[in-house]
This record gives C-alpha cells, structure tokens and sequence, in this order.
C-alpha cells in the first residue's frame, strides 16, 4: 500500500515510455526479415475501417499477412521514422521537418475520404446548414447559442432553441483534427491567427475527448453539442451531421459524390506528394469543403520493398472498390499516376 | 536478532545440512535481485524521465513550471494550467474522501457488530478493484451525465453565488474528475484507517468508557488523536493516488486548458495531458515537453509519497516512546 503512489507514478512514466517502446517493442523484428510474408505498418485511425478490409483481402489475394495498428497518426510518423513498422500511415501530410527526419521516405495518398460535423440539436433535422465562418466562430466562442441570427438566417423553417452551443474537440492528437482545422484555418483569418493548423492544436474554448467515440460520446449526450468525426463513422452511428458551405456557395453533405467533386480539384501531384482538398475552388460546386487524403508512409530502403510496393500497389487499385461502402471514395488518375512513381522509389535495401 | 540468525547458520553448517544453507543463500540473493532490481528501476526511469525530457529543459527552462502555454502549432508550452488541474481536482477529491474515509473506518471499527464488518469491509475495498479505465467508462456514460442533469443544476441553484458552483453545467469537468478521483481514494485510505482505528489499544476505549465518555467523546478524545499521523499518512497515499491518475481522470475532466475557476468547466491534469497526447505528439518539441510533464508528475508523487512515509516514521517514533 505504502508504494501505490510511487507505483501509479511510475507506472505513469512507464506507460509513456512504453508508448514510445511499445510501438517498437510490437514490430521489432519488422526490420530483419522474420517472416517473409508479413508486413507490419502504424498510423492514422481514419482509414483503419477501410485497412482492416483489405487485410483479409490482400491476405487472401496474395498470401501476405499485414498487421496494423491503429495507433494514430503522430505515432504512425513516430515508427516509421524509427523504422520500427514497414509502413505507417497518417492523414496528415508529413512537415517539411518530420520529411527530414524520417530520412528517405515517401509519402503515398492511398486513401480518401471526409470529416463530418456532428451536432446535437433536439429537434433540428440531419444537414442543418452551416457555413465555414459559423463552425469556426462556434470553436472560437464567439456564437454560443444556437438560435443565432447567423444560424438562424441560413436554415428558415428550423426550429432551433435557445441552447447553448458546446464545442467538442479530439483530446488526442488526430488527423481529423488535422483536416478540420486546417479547414478553419483556410476558411477564417481569426482562426488562423489563433489557432493553426494541426493534428493537436489549442483549442480556445469546448470540451475534449478521446477519439472519434469519445467526441461523439459527449455530443449524444450534451444538448446543443457539435463535434467532427470521419463522416463512415458519422454514418455508422446515425448521427446528424451538416451541410457545409463550400466555395462556391453552395451547401454540401458529405457523401461519395461531393468528395469526388473535391478530389477533382487536385492537379497534377508533384513534389511530396502533399494534397489539400480543403475548401477547394468553386469550380467545383458540388464539392464537400472538409474532405481529405490520408497517406501510407514508406522507406525508399526497405528491407521488405518489395512485398511493400505490391500491397501499396494493390491498395490503390483493387484495394480501393472496398472504399465506397466506408465513404472512401475512389483515388482520382492523377493521385494514382503519383503514387506510382512513388512506388517505384522503395527499393530494397542492402 | 541479527545476531540470533547468525549464530544459527554456521549450526546448520556443522550439523551437516549443507542443502539448507545452499537454498538460503539462493533465497537471499533472489529477494536482494528483486529488492535491488526494483530501486534500481526507480533511480533508471526516473532519469531516463528526465534525460527524454531534455529537450524542453533545455529549451524552457524552469519557467516551463510556471508558463501558461500549450500550444503545439505555435510550439509554445508550460505545465501550470496542468498543475493546477491536478492540485484542484486532487485537493476537492481529499476533502470529500478524508471525512467519508473515516467515517466508514470508525463505522466499521467501533459502531458495528462484527458479523456486519466483513461483508461491508470487503465490499468498500472491492471498489478498488475495478479497473480505472471501467470507472472512467462509467464516469463517461452514466456519472458524468447524472452530474450535467442533476448535480450541477441543484448546486448552482444552491450555491451558484460562489464563483466554483457558477457556470453551465457539463459532463465533463473538473467535478466528475474530482468525484471519480474521491471513488478511487476512498477504499484505499479507509482500508487504512480502519488497520489504524483496529490498533487503538482496547484499555485506553474501554477506559475513557469508563470515566463516563460517550462513543463520540471516546472517539473523539481516544481513537481519532491516537491514529492520527497514520490517518495523515494514509491521506497523502490518497493523494498520491489522486496526482497520478490518468485513465479515468482523461475520460471525464474534458481536456480543458486555462484556470477554470468553476468546477463545471473542463480542465486537464499532469496525468491526463500525458494520456492523451504522448501517441499524438508530432513534433520532438511537443514529446520532450509532454515528458517534462511527467517529470514534474514523478516530482510530485515522489514529494507525496517521501512525506507519507515520513509522518508514518515519526508517528512510529512517538508510539514506541509510549511504550
């Protein structure tokens, strides 16, 4: 008894440095070749839905057995720095410093799909219309009920109350994080003065939970909440989630369709193969302003190449007919013509 | 008694039984290994805490204790916001926990026939055993929302002038986290005051009993002064408790930042920002600094910890000057 605080101290600082040795400590042996149809990777919990399709799939298609763990998409960049995993994974594109760092990697977009914001309003139906300036004025605390003018203005007919707005945030690094305030960054000049862009920011006001369950754990239960979560979650859950204002004016759930429309907007994809579909042009009306690449993060020397450019190769292709049923919608040609010449850069190493 | 145990070995040896002596010496060096192996464990994470931490030491210094900043895009962070979520929501769980404690250590010590001390005895310590993560889960599904739709409404209406009962109510926040915090101190602090209550010596009671005290003047004037220092004790081991914990704490505080002065607003402990960031973390800054966290943590428990054994000692000290 005497030692139960010491122990819970130190088994707090075990944890964290398990955190750090636990990603390694699973994979260890990912670098020398223990079996030869493995493959281990890391990363970004948005597109895990979508990864645990095709792990049976690829398995039964090829014989290779891959192992991932959803771990988040810091920890994604983490390992596969420390090469710890064959691959990880993350839905934020990696920083210029984090390239460095990582030491001879490329990052291959292999996955799309959106962030839905969920709300809680009893009574409101599902695709209340709320526009960029709005959502981000919410999380800055500046609209605090939901019978605003501004709210009220856009969705005649509704009845909303006289409720306080609560603003629900990842409490956990994440790449949904990631997307939506780089959304409101790209939408609000006060946000992005404030706030940023991140996969954990400070968030100026509303309450925090972990994970897209624990975000949206809070808004069932919190009249007058609103949060954001990967839209196949989203759906998976029966929550109401929005219509968003995109450049072109005009309201827009997210769906296969209106993220087609965003991906349709990216160019030819050059240098790191970074892609922002946030609040594209509005040369694309349909399109939903909150949608997002997610990205596979490989060595250009791997000890398993070529086991890695095969999956990563079928991931793209036939992988991606698992997508629609999640809301991951097909990669556009010009991200795959990309991420082939990406592809071809794992080599093996000596 | 050293010395007892020592003249007797080398009996053992002339009496020719060599194998008793053979597996003393293996039994002695496997309890000095596992001895050893633990304080060495302590002294090793302890720095390699600190040594992880370096960067952000290096980088902001001691001000990091007294910096309001946790910023990961700006790259900016400081521990006091952490600090003191950690010091409120530990501090309001003792001061719930210390009086219901030793209510039920006396109630199980010196109020109730025995057959009914077992099974309520055991029943309060079983609420130690529920894993923190299920009372967290709780807290998240039903604690917390009961607090949001009953709690704070009654105290608000009843206490809303003072600034801490002020506020909309929430399910997350520094209250659930200090309530759920008060169900994880309570068993291990009223286990211990009960062992100290059960120590009493039964003349002085039954004495001040005699002289005509009631329970309470006897309690009062006996049990509560006799096992004090160890009730000290055992309230710093709650509270060494309450700094570190994470799990449960992370569920239902509502990472929070700032210096909420209500308690209906969320806020984030030491523990907890460790919790939920520590995966995330994408820059080395953000690591080394949620590290630094977890050495001012380690700071912390240790502090608790040395002064609980402390008062424990002079308590022990005092006793056998009595005897």
């Amino acid at each position: 008894m005497k030692k139960t605080a010491l122990l819970i101290a130190a088994l707090t600082c075990a944890t964290v440095s398990l955190a750090a040795a636990g990603v390694s400590g699973a994979a260890s042996d990912g670098g020398s070749k223990a079996t030869a149809g493995t493959l281990t990777g890391a990363g970004a919990t948005f597109p895990f839905p979508l990864i645990s399709k095709w792990i049976p799939a690829y398995d039964q298609a090829s014989g290779t057995q891959v192992n991932y763990s959803p771990i988040g998409s810091g920890g994604g960049i983490a390992a596969i720095t420390a090469r710890t995993v064959d691959f990880g994974a993350s839905d934020a594109p990696l920083s210029p410093d984090q390239f460095t760092a990582c030491k001879g990697c490329v990052q291959i977009p292999w996955a799309l799909s959106a962030t839905a914001v969920i709300y809680n309003i009893p009574g409101a139906p599902q695709g209340l219309r709320l526009t960029p300036a709005l959502i981000a004025q919410m999380y800055l605390g500046s609209v605090t009920k939901w019978n605003a003018p501004g709210i009220k203005k856009l969705n005649p007919g509704v009845n909303l109350p006289d409720l306080k707005i609560t603003p629900v945030y990842r409490s956990d690094g994440s790449g949904t994080s990631y997307n939506f305030t780089d959304f409101l960054t790209k939408t609000s000049p006060t946000w992005k003065d404030k706030v940023g862009t991140g996969t954990s920011v400070s968030w100026p006001t509303g309450v925090g939970a972990r994970g897209s369950a624990g975000v949206t754990g809070v808004v069932t239960r919190t009249d007058g909440g609103i949060t954001y979560a990967d839209v196949a979650y989203a759906l998976t859950n029966k929550l109401k989630f929005a219509r968003v204002q995109n450049q072109a004016k005009k309201f827009t759930l997210p769906g296969l369709r209106s993220i087609n429309a965003a991906a349709s907007s990216v160019g030819k994809v050059t240098g790191n193969g970074e892609i922002s579909i946030v609040n594209p042009a509005k040369s694309q009306p349909l399109a939903y302003p909150i949608s997002t690449f997610t990205y596979a993060l490989a060595p250009t020397a791997s000890p398993k190449a070529d086991e890695l450019r095969k999956f990563i190769y079928w991931a793209i292709t036939s992988g991606q007919k698992f997508g629609p049923a999640l809301l991951f919608a097909p990669l556009p040609k010009q991200v795959l013509a990309f991420d082939y010449k990406q592809i071809k850069k794992i080599q093996a190493s000596t | 008694m050293t010395t007892t145990a020592h003249d007797q070995a080398p009996a053992g040896l002339e009496g020719g039984r060599l194998p008793w002596r053979v597996g003393d010496l293996v039994f002695y060096a496997l309890t000095a290994a596992a001895s050893l192996a633990t304080v060495g464990l302590v002294v090793w994470l302890s720095y390699k805490v600190v040594a992880q931490a370096s960067g952000a030491i290096q980088k902001f210094g001691l001000s990091f204790i007294w910096t309001v900043a946790w910023d990961p895009v700006k790259q900016n962070f400081g521990a006091l916001d952490f600090i003191y979520g950690t010091a409120l929501t530990a501090f309001i769980a003792l001061l719930i926990a210390t009086p219901v404690s030793i209510a039920i250590a006396l109630f199980l010590t010196e109020l109730t026939p025995r057959w009914i001390r077992g099974p309520v005895g055991t029943l309060v310590e079983l609420l130690a055993a529920i894993p923190s993560v299920i009372l967290g889960l709780w807290g998240i599904l039903v604690f917390g929302p009961w607090i949001a739709q009953h709690l704070e409404p009654f105290l608000e209406r009843r206490l809303g002038f003072i600034p801490i009962f002020s506020g909309d109510p929430s399910q997350a926040g520094m209250l659930p986290a200090a309530l759920v915090l008060t169900l994880m101190i309570v068993p291990i602090t009223s286990s211990l005051c009960r062992e100290l209550f059960s120590r009493v010596p039964r003349d002085l009671s039954d004495g001040a009993l005699a002289l005509g005290a009631t329970r309470w003047e006897t309690i009062r004037g006996v049990s509560i002064p006799y096992a004090g220092p160890g009730i000290v004790a055992a309230v710093l081991l709650g509270l060494g408790r309450a700094f570190g914990e994470a799990i449960a704490v992370t569920q239902v505080i509502g990472a929070g930042s700032g210096f909420p002065t209500s308690l209906f607003e969320p806020a984030d402990t030491l523990a907890s920002r460790i919790a939920s960031e520590y995966q995330g973390a994408v820059s080395g800054l953000q690591i080394d600094s949620i590290l630094y966290l977890a050495a001012i943590l380690l700071v912390i428990s240790l502090i608790t910890n040395v002064a609980a054994q402390a008062v424990v000692r002079r308590f022990e000290r005092s006793r056998g000057k009595i005897a």
